[in-house]
């Protein structure tokens, strides 16, 4: 009995989704008689959608570059999209429905190139643009299989920042640029007093394996071979875990504290309230550092002995949707916004052109120069452009970063990581 | 002996409940050098009051709170009639595939949003709905299945023979639910609006995936300009938090008397 | 359940109402439900199928979409640790939170029904947690929980423990989420309020008459009175456990070693960190399956302990149990 009731209120549920399917098609059709007023009127002002991962001040300055653009270009409205923490969740629904923004913020170009327009013959012979201006290398973060998919916007090297007070408290000299490990290491056994819970160095619960390649690079190591087609002998090779030990290793001795994971007190608080001495991060912090009244100072990352330091570079660009409607518009606002006037109005980002850099003297300043001084150093091609399937080897590599932090052994950890990957690779 | 006993359990309770609430206010209030300091201060040295007016000015909040005002009310009126109705159907009616119909009910409350958020995005692109606010409220007039289920189960503990005394009296269905549940479920009902006043208050992924525009942002999207991928701006957060606590409190404070006011009070005995 | 309404009708006599039920009975329940079936086969059948389509493809948001069968269910069950450690986790916190949950929500709803002064401060305190967003939540949660800063191991110091690194420690973290979890139960504790306001007076004095103390009195009365609550309050905990992610995605992002990687975690992160899309929906159908076959299950047994004053039978001057509640045929 039960069961044929079940059965006939299925067929009724079904019968009624395809009618009311008609009738949604009915409003689908309404609403499509409603908008062409809407239509006609950005007839006249065309709106350009663009996104943005930044917020606070950093997002205040987009939206007046926008306005600035809207000026130069009348008719034009710039829609200033701000998804902030979000940005990833509002990328998958508005490419998987393809009604993505028309230009946005790109750094994750292995993942979304196949969604983004191929920007080479814009960009090329584009004198208003003038690619040689850039900072060479950075194009190459953008390019795929010879396509390139943004344009540079801003970037930043790693580099560690210091505590000044703190230093004197301790008698410790400042770090110089060409300074080691273990003069790090010293210095920050030093700067530890556990009594007062301060501790020399953070190290992160969660770290991102991307920055950590500049370490792994230093110490001569590598994630993945350069063809991308092998990690055994590279994740696990005696280099690579040397490299990441290191900070377990900080960690037991008690030179260094681990700091929160995602949402949690992070080393950027931890450093702003004077609890730790030195801190290792990319642009990101150096405004709220001042702004904490913390007296901070940078250096270039520590070497290996006998090693070259390498850097990594951390990069965002302004790419094209593919199914953006209005490529044109889009392309002037990118140039604009690459333009020295707009690299000027970005005070947060390190300008990548070499014009503005030379203008302002942003690389003689000592609190920005070892930005730059790194980006020379950074000519390793990160992983994730190696390997299409990365982010699947990442999960196991960041899974053994992570159980070092905890205590394992980094060879063991990155053994397994690798015998766990190798299926990724055939 | 026992009072005080019980009055002392609801002071350590309220405090536990209250003072990280306390640590917010306390972070909004202070100056930018005494936020990060170890052990943290309770009372800030100066109160900076200013740090309310410029966190709420550094986007537009005001346009933020209106929408969130807009979207409230229309989606609270929303559930409040749709759902009566239907929890009514199915707490009074005896009819065919009521339990597997309200087993589908139950079962849409499990469906995780991940994975029906995008093909939802589609469909209210198709609608041309994306970046304005009717994601946000339409659905509400179609009932929700946790406030259906929450108002169907006080419904049940109403005696029948209310229902039956006015069916005899010549009422019709409708009128037996608009003028005998309807006042008797006053309690529930306005325990379904506070709930949904704080859920679409606090609603933070609805707004994030269906709006894009920052004119047609509500609050918590507003808020979460203060998360960007790269740091955490913690003064402004706790500030905001606080300014934009105060209507949902407010609206709790003045409801919940009704809401404990008492169900059954009506002089009719179990 | 017919026979409940003819039994009913029948003492009152009136075979008047029995043929305009007849009439009408047909079409009138529909009507009332109608809004429901109308948004439900609007927003929220087709996103479904939609997701149950595509848990059969590979579709990686950008690029190409495959069919591949069972595929995603097959590599789910065979070939991913992961789906079965955050099972596991989603597993485990269910089994500690709603238990907790729903004494804890019951616990301060019964304290704040003593009839006390001031019991409008008090209800506002304990909902307090409830109207804060979740972005605040995290930060205040971490400020509490962290090892060396933070306040709960300042307070622990005091009386002489040495906390742990809650939300770092692979043994708490869990324990601390769940915690976490319960201070925003007020929704909670305002449905078992509400419910316990609705018990009437004369039960316990009937009861007390009849000589039950206060335990007594609680088992005879307030629980079985309060038994469609409860039974309210137990299947959206069991749904909330099973759902649990804003909390470890903004506090601890599934760490440390994934001790806090609750399932939504990982559905989660197969759409928006990896963007498998077919696969996500694949783990979310069966999480879908698993929640609704243990929601069917609860249902199933209240037939055996709910009790509802609407549909049970008349047999005065006698409280019933169970009993009251006639089965459907």
């Amino acid at each position: 009995m039960k069961k044929k009731s079940t059965f006939i209120l299925l067929t009724t549920v079904m019968a009624m989704s395809a009618l009311t399917a008609c009738s949604g098609n009915n409003e689908g059709a309404n609403g499509n008689v409603g908008q062409p007023s809407g239509g006609n009127r950005s007839a006249e002002t065309k709106t350009l959608r663009f996104a943005t991962w930044d917020t606070g001040d950093a997002l205040k300055i987009e939206q007046d570059i926008a306005k600035k653009f809207e000026a130069a270009h009348p008719g034009t409205k710039v829609q200033v999209e701000a998804y902030a923490d979000g940005f990833d969740q509002k990328m998958a629904a508005g490419f998987g429905a393809t009604n993505p923004p028309d230009v946005m913020y790109m750094w994750d170009f292995p993942t979304y190139h196949r969604s983004l327009e191929p920007l080479n013959s814009y960009a090329d012979g584009d004198q208003e643009l003038n690619k040689d201006d850039f900072y060479s290398g950075l194009f190459n973060y953008a390019t795929i299989d010879g396509n390139l998919y943004g344009i540079p916007a801003g970037f930043t090297t790693r580099v560690v920042y210091y505590n000044k007070k703190l230093f004197d408290a301790a008698n410790v000299p400042y770090p110089k640029d060409g300074w080691t490990w273990d003069d790090f290491r010293n210095a920050a056994k030093k700067l530890t007093d556990p009594s007062k819970k301060q501790y020399g160095f953070g190290v992160r619960a969660e770290n991102d394996t991307y920055d950590l390649q500049g370490f792994v690079w230093s110490n001569g190591g590598s994630y993945i071979s350069a063809d991308g087609k092998t990690i055994d002998g590279f994740m696990n090779s005696k280099e690579t875990a040397d490299a990441i030990q290191l900070f377990g290793d900080m960690l037991k001795d008690g030179s260094a504290v681990l700091t929160g994971g995602k949402g949690q007190q992070s080393g950027e608080d931890i450093f702003k309230g004077g609890k730790i001495a030195m801190w290792e991060s990319g642009i990101w912090p150096l405004e709220s550092f001042k702004q904490a009244g913390i007296d901070v100072g940078t250096v270039e990352m520590p070497a290996f002995q006998g090693k070259p330091v390498k850097g990594v570079v951390a990069e965002s660009a302004l790419s094209i949707a593919k199914d953006s409607k209005q490529k044109e518009l889009a392309w002037e606002f990118i140039k604009y916004y690459v333009s020295n006037e707009a690299i000027k109005m970005r005070v947060a980002d390190l300008p990548v052109r070499v014009s503005v850099v030379n203008e302002l003297k942003k690389d003689q300043d000592p609190l920005y120069k070892p930005y730059y001084t790194m980006l020379e150093r950074s000519d390793n091609t990160p992983a994730f452009l190696l390997n299409a399937k990365w982010n699947e080897i990442n999960r196991q590599l960041s899974a053994a970063v992570e159980a070092v932090v905890h205590g394992s052994k980094a060879q063991d950890a990155l053994n397994q990581a690798v015998k766990d990957s190798e299926r990724y690779l055939k | 002996m026992k009072r005080l006993l019980v009055y002392a359990l609801l002071i350590f309770i309220s405090l536990l409940f209250a003072a990280p609430l306390f640590w917010a206010v306390t972070t909004a209030l202070k100056s930018p050098s005494e936020l990060y300091l170890f052990p943290p201060k309770w009372i800030p040295t100066t109160w900076q009051f200013s740090n309310f007016a410029e966190a709420w000015t550094i986007q537009p909040f005001t346009l933020f709170l209106k929408n969130t005002l807009i979207v409230t009310l229309l989606s609270t009126i929303g559930q409040l009639v749709s759902c009566t109705l239907v929890a009514y159907g199915f707490a009074r009616f005896e009819f065919k595939g009521r339990n597997a119909l309200f087993l589908v009910v139950l079962a849409t409350m499990m469906i995780p949003w991940e994975v029906t958020m995008i093909p939802q995005y589609m469909e209210f692109n198709y609608l041309g709905w994306i970046n304005t606010l009717k994601p946000l409220i339409v659905p509400s007039w179609f009932g929700s299945a946790y406030y259906i289920f929450l108002l169907r189960q006080f419904i049940l503990t109403l005696p029948r023979e209310l229902d039956e005394a006015a069916t005899i009296d010549g009422a019709s269905k409708f009128g037996i639910l608009a003028r005998i549940i309807v006042p008797l479920m006053g309690p529930s009902l306005i325990l379904v609006g506070v709930f949904q006043v704080m859920s679409c208050w606090n609603d933070y992924l609805g707004p994030l995936i269906f709006l894009n525009d920052q004119s047609k942002y509500t609050l918590t999207l507003g808020l979460s300009q203060f998360k960007g991928m790269f740091g955490v701006d913690m003064q402004s957060i706790m500030a905001i938090t606080c300014l934009i606590s105060i209507p949902p409190l407010a609206v709790f404070f003045f409801a919940q008397r009704y809401i404990v006011g008492g169900i059954a009070n009506t002089g009719i005995k179990g | 359940m017919a026979q409940t309404y003819r039994q009913t009708a029948g003492n009152n006599a009136a075979s008047f109402t029995l043929g305009r039920r007849r009439r009408w009975g047909g079409a009138v329940p529909y009507l009332f439900i109608f809004p429901w079936i109308f948004g439900f086969l609007v927003f929220t059948l087709g996103p479904l199928l939609f997701s149950l389509v595509i848990s059969f493809f590979d579709w990686p948001i950008v690029g190409q979409v495959h069919f591949i069968g069972l595929g995603n269910y097959a590599s789910m069950f065979t070939d991913d640790p992961l789906f079965w450690k955050s099972f596991g986790v989603t597993l485990k916190f269910a089994a500690l939170f709603v238990p907790l949950n729903i004494v804890v929500a019951l616990g301060l709803a019964i304290l704040l029904n003593q009839g006390t002064r001031g019991s409008a401060i008090f209800r506002t305190a304990f909902y307090l947690p409830s109207v804060i967003s979740g972005v605040a939540l995290a930060m205040i949660w971490s400020w509490v929980y962290s090892g060396d800063y933070g306040i709960l191991n300042y307070f622990l110091s005091i009386i002489g423990v040495q906390g742990p690194d809650w939300l770092n420690d692979t043994k708490w973290s869990l324990v601390a989420m769940v915690v976490a979890s319960l201070w925003g139960q007020g929704s909670m504790m305002l449905v078992f309020l509400a419910g316990l306001k609705g018990i009437p007076k004369d039960l316990y004095e009937s009861a007390s008459i009849d000589g039950a103390g206060a335990i007594r009195q609680f088992f005879s009365v307030t629980i079985p009175m309060l038994s469609p609550t409860i039974l309210f309050n137990l299947i959206t905990s069991i749904i909330a456990a099973f759902q649990q992610l804003t909390l470890a995605l903004l506090l601890t992002g599934g760490g440390p070693m994934k001790a806090t990687y609750f399932y939504a975690m990982y559905m989660y992160e197969n759409a928006f960190k990896y963007y498998k899309m077919g696969y996500s929906a694949a783990n979310a159908w069966f999480m879908f399956l698993i929640v609704l076959a243990l929601t069917f299950l609860v249902f199933k047994s209240s037939e055996a302990w709910v009790f509802y004053e609407g549909e049970m039978k008349r047999k005065p001057q006698k409280k019933s149990k169970s009993g009251g509640k006639v089965k459907s045929a």
